[in-house]
């Protein structure tokens, strides 16, 4: 199981964090399906995956490293952590189709975090909701792939 | 969620930075450096002599001209390098800041991002200092030209609420076009200047090239009396602007001196509100209103103001207060227990002028941290302008709440201030925002933005009692504070 701390959305940095720990729980999960015997078949997706999710966090360090502007610093307070939450417990022995389930749920619930992120960081910084938006695809497009598996 | 980690827990006894060594100060007094969330000392910082500061400005002036023979793309390539350090510490410059100043950590990358800024924009220098000339501008065959050139040791004294940025208005842009310079950080946040200055060190500045003396007023007024100081730059509240602008001149320096601030954010009834409150809300609390730009007045025209009110109180009451290392808070402390008492005192005197405090922020306990010079958001209704609430500068998280009926009246309110640092409208009509920006008199005015906060490539500065001087920080007007221009006429026989 991957521990992940998830904070409230209620500033950019809390957003960016909740994101990074969204992306650790994806990156941790799939690296644990990547090793699970009975979803052999789908080893090389999930590390593929794995390794998706890691440069995805990478990226958002460089978000707020770099693109972060103290002008634009408003208080967040219409994203509800709850609605977010991902199960990072993953089943002991998931063959391929239980395990893709899993992980594309995750998915699923991140492209739903990105793409409300996205509006509300449309209004603050653009840039940033350009970034987000851009996540939130790639989630889907996982998504897709795990359940052609 | 769990706190990000602090970078120390006690970064000890400071010491100066002079002629590229780090040195205990002789003058045996120290003060705490606290901690404005928690109360507990983080290291002590020394009170300098005038000797140690004469020795730091002689250091400067030995320097001062092997780097003035030094090109200026060389120069710049020595901030490039600092640049890039400055990037791999991004993190641990803005959780220091957040351990000794109290601000939230998106306020504090924010503030380290707007100080890399600087240094990327001082990097332009050999751009940004060059003369020109005229071919046969003096007559037939005499050329005319103007160079710009350094001038020797310059020195900033700085504030306590940004820690990291405020002595990259300036230094870097003296550095850059030649001069050395001496840097006096805030005794009550001297850390973070003192780690960034690490980060100098490394890469790669000749001794002597910048320098850092920590202490008080000793060490101020040294700078302002010696001769071979050749201009101030200074950023604190009002008297000590005055003081400063006025010492430093008698002395014959150049001086550029940011005082203090009355803010108005004026909202139209045409404003679109829910945009307008999110934008405002950071320009009230962030950095629990410590900001020279901080939004202070709120002005409410016709019958915008009910609905405008609510909203914003509604809105002001989920402001999560707290440590700023943990990243969902909104909102940390005011600097000290002095600075809060301050603050108090201004809600109790509008109470008693008959003001009615809507959201009292006075009580606030912040759980864990009992030590904490916190002040909550305040929202206080029924001010006037003649009231001292709506006058003076609070420098806390407390809005004051004021109706009017017309732009005119708001415009009159705001000129009838001494200060003149920034204004702000809130409006969808452009005829609106247009006339606003062009009678407002007032050094930064916003539109539909609330925190008026010029880039590194912008000249900062207010009018009347928020300015003392002429050229601005930052960007080209520093430029030209730290050189002077020369005439060379020409004629070859």
């Amino acid at each position: 199981m991957v521990e992940c701390d998830f904070p409230e959305c209620n500033t950019f940095g809390s957003v960016i964090r909740f994101a990074l720990e969204l992306e650790k729980g994806a990156a941790g999960v799939c690296e644990e399906f990547s090793r699970e015997p009975n979803a052999a078949a789908a080893a090389e997706t999930f590390k593929a995956l794995a390794a998706a999710h890691k440069k995805r966090g990478e990226l958002l360090e460089f978000t707020r490293q770099q693109k972060l502007n103290e002008m634009i610093l408003e208080p967040i307070q219409d994203m509800e952590r709850q609605k977010y939450l991902i199960n990072t417990k993953t089943p002991k022995g998931a063959n391929v189709k239980t395990a893709a389930k899993f992980a594309a749920a995750i998915e699923d619930t991140s492209a739903k975090f990105y793409s409300d992120s996205a509006k509300i960081a449309k209004m603050l910084m653009a840039e940033a909701a350009r970034i987000m938006d851009k996540l939130g695809k790639e989630n889907l497009a996982n998504k897709a792939k795990l359940e052609s598996l | 969620m769990a706190l990000l980690s602090e970078v120390k827990k006690d970064y000890g006894k400071l010491k100066n930075y002079v002629n590229g060594e780090w040195i205990d100060s002789t003058s045996g007094k120290y003060i705490d450096i606290e901690n404005p969330t928690t109360g507990a000392s983080i290291g002590q910082v020394p009170m300098s002599s005038a000797d140690e500061t004469k020795a730091a400005i002689d250091a400067a002036n030995e320097a001062w001209w092997a780097w003035r023979e030094t090109p200026p793309i060389t120069r710049a390539r020595v901030f490039f390098k600092l640049k890039e350090i400055m990037e791999q510490n991004f993190e641990d410059i803005a959780r220091i800041m957040v351990q000794e100043q109290g601000k939230t950590i998106d306020e504090a990358r924010g503030e380290t991002r707007r100080t890399i800024e600087n240094v990327e924009t001082a990097a332009g220098i050999p751009t940004l200092m060059m003369g020109y000339g005229l071919e046969d501008g003096g007559a037939e065959g005499i050329d005319e030209e103007a160079v710009i050139s350094p001038l020797g040791v310059f020195a900033a004294v700085c504030p306590f609420n940004f820690p990291a940025m405020i002595p990259y208005w300036f230094w870097p842009y003296a550095v850059a076009a030649g001069n050395t310079y001496i840097i006096k950080p805030s005794s009550q946040v001297p850390v973070t200047q003192n780690y960034l200055t690490t980060l100098v060190e490394k890469a790669g500045f000749p001794p002597g090239v910048l320098n850092i003396v920590n202490g008080s007023h000793e060490v101020s007024d040294t700078l302002m009396e010696h001769p071979k100081v050749k201009g101030i730059s200074f950023v604190g509240s009002t008297p000590v602007a005055k003081y400063i602008y006025k010492k430093s001149a008698e002395n014959g320096k150049r001086v550029q001196a940011q005082g203090g601030a009355k803010n108005s954010l004026v909202v139209m009834p045409d404003a679109v509100l829910d945009r307008t409150i999110s934008n405002m809300l950071a320009s009230f609390y962030g950095c629990a209103g410590q900001r020279c730009l901080a939004g202070s007045n709120l002005v409410a025209i016709g019958n915008v103001a009910e609905p405008l009110l609510k909203s914003f109180v509604e809105r002001s009451k989920k402001i999560k207060v707290g440590y700023g290392l943990d990243e969902s808070v909104n909102m940390g402390p005011v600097i000290s227990a002095k600075a809060k008492a301050k603050v108090l005192d201004y809600i109790d005197g509008a109470e008693k002028a008959g003001a009615k405090v809507l959201l009292d922020g006075r009580k606030i306990k912040v759980q864990g941290y009992e030590k904490g010079h916190f002040v909550g958001p305040t929202v206080i209704d029924g001010v006037t302008p003649d009231m001292k609430l709506a006058k003076e500068e609070v420098f806390g998280p407390v809005v004051g709440f004021l109706r009017m009926d017309s732009m005119d009246e708001a415009l009159d309110f705001i000129h009838s201030s001494p200060f003149g640092n920034a204004a702000s409208i809130y409006t969808q009509s452009g005829k609106l925002a247009r006339d606003f920006r062009y009678r407002c008199q007032v050094g930064n005015v916003g539109i539909n933005v609330g925190l008026v906060a010029a880039m590194a490539y912008f000249p900062f500065a207010g009018y009347k009692n928020s300015f003392f001087g002429d050229l601005h920080g930052q960007g080209q007007d520093a430029v030209k504070f730290f050189t002077d221009r020369k005439v060379v006429i020409t004629r070859w026989f």
